[in-house]
């Protein structure tokens, strides 16, 4: 048992972090609704990728830990919020979900660091993903076009967290590094 | 008083009366003030409210139905009739295809002027409350500024056959410090 194969969980979370990442961003260039945001934020962005997050713990993998239990838990609590602004329960105004951004914008400000101890493609995400919630920030004071150039932003950062999914899943599956994730940026 | 006296008094007071129920009285004439104020309490209602608030302004005996016009929601990226109180059966449907008799596209034209900064008026046919036929009507769109919603805007508008677009962009710039005209 104990040379039994171990899944990686952060496939899945990566997985749940592109896939509802890149569906709200088709929703904020204009091309769908918001119906299956809230309910791919709930269980794929959200239980899925915390979920993944909190098995993290026992693979020792601290960046791993606290990001994807932390964006599973964005995800469902931005659900919880569209839903609450759906139904008038705790409406929350766009400045207050600007400062709700605000919030995960520094919460990515820490992770984005860490990120460039791990690879190149992890520092590339994190990077993309700051610029994204900055401009979702701009966008909930005052800038409300950017929402757009945040949505096509964003949609490379997801891919790009694909990307990752991808490179582990394929090292696993052809015994060799198929996609690399290059270097750190800080050693 | 003489029986004759009495009688023309009688008619004159009938004929006042009369007179005030075939001509709308000023007070039930919204004006150009009250309907940009109106839109921009609608916009900064939507803005604290969110999407939720969408279902409020779908009843005639709202605040948002007042005098002769009432405050209309729709999203232009969505191409979606959002609410309308006094036709409900627009809403849901798609809007940037509804023209007026002269073949203007009504909704089109909103959401152009809807998008810039301090909003704008578009003038078309459209039938007058109680009215029962088309009259002109000036509308104020603006956007209404929601949550990961960028396309919605609200509108409403007065019927007036005179009143030209340069004097009603007069009263906007006379509107343009909100802390002087406060939403209403």
């Amino acid at each position: 048992m104990a040379d039994q194969k171990l899944g990686n969980p952060a496939v899945v979370g990566l997985a749940g972090f592109g896939l509802t990442t890149m569906v709200l961003q088709f929703h904020n260039v204009g091309w769908m609704g918001l119906g299956p945001v809230v309910w791919l934020g709930l269980i794929f962005g959200g239980l899925a990728q915390m979920i993944a997050g909190l098995q993290e713990m026992k693979t020792g993998n601290n960046f791993g830990y606290c990001a994807f239990t932390g964006y599973g838990c964005f995800w469902i609590a931005l659900a919880l919020l569209l839903l609450g602004n759906h139904y008038n329960i705790y409406t929350s105004s766009k400045t207050d979900v600007g400062w709700f951004l605000v919030a995960w914008t520094l919460f990515t400000v820490i992770l984005w660091v860490g990120a460039m101890r791990v690879s190149s493609a992890l520092a590339i995400t994190f990077t993309l993903l700051l610029i994204g919630f900055i401009l979702l920030d701009l966008a909930h004071f005052g800038y409300p076009d950017l929402t757009v150039v945040a949505g096509y932003e964003l949609m490379v950062t997801a891919a790009m967290a694909w990307y990752i999914m991808a490179h582990i899943i394929y090292a696993d599956l052809f015994g060799r590094d198929v996609l690399p994730v290059g270097k750190p940026w800080l050693s | 008083m003489n029986f004759a006296k009495t009688i023309g008094l009688m008619g004159l007071v009938v004929a006042c009366g009369a007179a005030r129920a075939a001509g709308p009285s000023e007070a039930e004439v919204a004006n150009a003030e009250e309907v940009v104020s109106k839109v921009r309490a609608a916009a900064r209602y939507l803005h604290d409210k969110g999407t939720s608030a969408f279902a409020d302004f779908h009843h005639k005996d709202s605040k948002w139905v007042w005098k002769d016009s009432y405050v209309f929601v729709y999203d232009c990226r969505k191409d979606r009739m959002i609410a309308h109180p006094l036709r409900p059966d627009l809403v849901g449907k798609p809007i940037m295809q509804i023209t007026d008799n002269s073949g203007k596209f009504i909704f089109k034209e909103l959401c152009k002027v809807g998008s810039e900064a301090r909003g704008g008026w578009v003038e078309y046919s459209w039938p007058k409350p109680g009215a029962g036929r088309l009259s002109r009507k000036v509308s104020y769109a603006m956007a209404a500024d929601i949550s990961f919603s960028s396309g919605v805007q609200v509108s409403a508008g007065i019927y007036d056959e005179g009143i030209t677009l340069a004097e009603l962009n007069k009263v906007l710039e006379k509107m343009s410090d909100p802390a002087k005209y406060p939403a209403l």
